[in-house]
C-alpha cells in the first residue's frame, strides 16, 4: 500500500507515517461526525413522533419504514461498495453525510484532481478529492442557507395558495418522469428499461387494483425484486463487466 | 395546511437542520488540518490544497444550484428544515420523495393530497429519515471492511454488481411512475412533460457538449412539469380536487 521505493527508505517512511496520520484522523473523526450527522438527522422526526401532540403509532412508523426499506434496502450496501474505490475511506464518511455523490461530489474530486495533475490512485490524489469534497461541502451549505433556507422560505411565503397546492399535488409525478428518463439513459440498457416497465405495469397496473392494500403498500417492492431477478436472468452473458465498476453505476445522487 | 406548516417548520426542527449543517462543516475544517498537517510528506503542497479547495468548490456551483431549484419545489409539501436536511444534503430528491410517497401510502394518503395530514407527513419524514440514515449506517459498517480489503466484498461478482443496482432502481422508479398515471390526466401529464423535458436536456446536452444541462435537467422538468400542471389545473379542471 505505501509508496515505497528502495532507493529511499527515508523518504519513504516519512510518507507512509504521514499517511498513516491523515488516515488515523479523517477515520476516527469522519466517523464520529457521521455518527453525529446520522443522530441528529433522526432525531428530526423523533422529535415529531415523541415531542409533539401528534398522535402517531409505533406500528404506523414501522409500516411506513419497512415499504421503503423493501425498496431501498439493496441499494443501502451496494453503494457504499461501489463508491468506495473512488472515494477512500476518508471521502467515504464525507459524501455518505453529505449527499448528491454522483451529481456533485464526484465531479469536484475529478476537477480537483486535473488542476493539480495527481495521477488516480495516489496519495496526492486521495487528498485533491477530499479537499475538494470539503470546498463543494462549503459552496453546496452556503446555498442551501442562503437560497433554499433564507429566500426559498420567503418566496413560498408570498406564493399564493393556488401555485403552492399544485406545488404540493404534483411534485411527485414532475420529479418522477425525470428521474426515470435520467437513470435510463445512464443505465443504458434497453433490456433492463423494458423487464422494469413491464413489471411496473403488470403489478402496479393489473394487479395492485385486485389484490387489496398491504399488496399496494408492498407492490414497489415487488417489483424491484422482480426487475433484479428477470434483468439478472436475462442478463446479456456476451457483455464483459471488467471495467463495469465503478463508472457503470448509475449515478444515483445519493 | 398552516397546522401541518406549524409542525414542519417548527424551531426543533431547524435547529436540527442546522445541527447537521455545522456537523458537516466541523467534519470539512477537521478534515482541512489532517490534509494540511500530512500533505507535505505525501507531495501535496499548499499550493495543491488551495487549488483543490477552490476547484472543488467552484465545480460545485453549478450542481448545488440546480439543486436549491429542486429543494424551492420541495418546500411547500415538507417545510424548509426537512428540504434542507433531506433533499439539500444527505439525500436526494428522487430517493427521498419516493421514500415519503411510500411511506405515505402505507396511510392510505398521497403526497401533498387531501390526506397529507401532520400525521402522514410524520410517517413519511421518519421513513426517510430512517431510510435515509441506513445509507450511513452502511457506510459507517462497510468502510472499515473495505479498509482491510475484505475479500468478500472485494470479489463480489461484477455482472452481478453491473446488473444489480441498475435493475433495483430502475423498478423501484419505474414502479412509482407508473403508479402515478392512473390517479388522475393530470398526474399523466405531469409526468410525461417532465421525461419528455428531461430527453429534451440530455439530448441537447449530447448534441451541444453542454454537460451542465444534465445536472439542471431535473430542475427544468420539476418546473416545467409544475407550470403545465398549474395552467391545465386551473385551466381546465382536469386534476383529482
Amino acid at each position: 500500500m505505501s509508496a515505497q521505493t528502495p532507493s529511499a527508505p527515508g523518504i519513504a517512511t516519512a510518507e507512509a507515517a504521514a499517511y498513516a496520520r491523515f488516515d488515523t484522523v479523517t477515520s476516527r473523526w469522519g466517523r464520529i461526525t457521521m455518527l453525529s450527522g446520522l443522530i441528529l438527522s433522526l432525531s428530526g422526526p423523533l422529535y415529531l413522533v415523541l415531542g409533539t401532540d401528534l398522535d402517531v403509532t409505533w406500528s404506523e412508523l414501522l409500516t411506513g419504514f419497512a415499504a421503503v426499506a423493501a425498496v431501498f434496502g439493496v441499494i443501502w450496501v451496494v453503494e457504499v461498495i461501489t463508491y468506495y474505490p473512488v472515494l477512500g475511506p476518508a471521502a467515504t464518511y464525507q459524501a455518505f453525510m453529505i449527499g448528491n455523490i454522483a451529481n456533485k461530489l464526484l465531479p469536484s474530486a475529478i476537477v480537483a484532481q486535473a488542476t493539480i495533475g495527481a495521477k488516480p490512485g495516489t496519495r496526492r490524489a486521495e487528498l485533491a478529492a477530499v479537499m475538494a469534497i470539503c470546498g463543494a461541502a462549503i459552496v453546496h451549505i452556503l446555498s442551501l442557507l442562503i437560497f433554499v433556507g433564507f429566500l426559498g422560505t420567503w418566496l413560498l411565503s408570498i406564493m399564493p395558495e393556488s401555485v403552492t397546492d399544485v406545488a404540493r399535488l404534483y411534485i411527485f409525478p414532475a420529479i418522477i418522469g425525470a428521474v426515470i428518463v435520467q437513470l435510463a439513459m445512464y443505465v443504458r440498457s434497453v433490456r433492463i428499461l423494458l423487464v422494469a416497465l413491464g413489471v411496473a405495469v403488470l403489478v402496479q397496473i393489473v394487479l395492485v387494483p385486485q389484490l387489496g392494500t398491504t399488496f399496494k403498500n408492498f407492490a414497489t417492492a415487488i417489483v424491484v425484486l422482480l426487475t433484479m431477478t428477470l434483468a439478472w436472468f436475462l442478463r446479456d452473458r456476451s457483455a464483459t463487466h471488467d471495467d463495469a465498476l465503478p463508472t457503470a453505476h448509475p449515478p444515483q445522487e445519493s | 395546511m398552516g397546522d401541518l406548516a406549524s409542525y414542519a417548520n417548527s424551531l426543533v426542527l431547524w435547529a436540527i437542520a442546522l445541527g447537521v449543517f455545522a456537523v458537516i462543516i466541523l467534519q470539512s475544517i477537521i478534515y482541512m488540518r489532517a490534509a494540511a498537517e500530512a500533505g507535505p510528506d505525501l507531495g501535496f503542497t499548499r499550493q495543491d490544497l488551495r487549488a483543490s479547495l477552490r476547484s472543488g468548490g467552484v465545480a460545485a456551483i453549478g450542481p448545488s444550484m440546480a439543486v436549491v431549484i429542486v429543494a424551492i419545489a420541495l418546500l411547500a409539501l415538507f417545510g424548509t428544515p426537512a428540504v434542507l436536511v433531506r433533499i439539500g444534503l444527505v439525500g436526494s430528491a428522487a430517493t427521498e420523495t419516493s421514500s415519503a410517497n411510500l411511506a405515505a401510502g402505507t396511510m392510505g394518503a398521497e403526497l401533498g393530497g387531501s390526506g397529507w395530514t401532520p400525521e402522514v407527513f410524520t410517517v413519511a419524514f421518519f421513513a426517510m429519515a430512517f431510510s435515509g440514515g441506513m445509507w450511513m449506517v452502511s457506510a459507517l459498517i462497510l468502510t472499515p471492511l473495505l479498509k482491510r480489503g475484505d475479500s468478500h466484498l472485494r470479489n463480489v461478482n461484477p455482472a452481478l454488481m453491473a446488473v444489480v443496482p441498475s435493475a433495483a432502481l430502475l423498478g423501484a422508479f419505474a414502479s412509482l411512475g407508473v403508479a402515478e398515471l392512473p390517479k388522475s390526466s393530470l398526474n399523466v401529464v405531469a409526468v410525461l412533460v417532465s421525461a419528455a423535458i428531461m430527453g429534451l436536456c440530455l439530448a441537447l446536452a449530447k448534441a451541444l457538449r453542454a454537460d451542465w444541462l444534465k445536472e439542471w435537467g431535473l430542475g427544468f422538468a420539476i418546473l416545467g412539469a409544475l407550470v403545465v400542471a398549474y395552467m391545465v389545473h386551473h385551466g381546465t379542471g382536469l386534476g383529482p380536487v
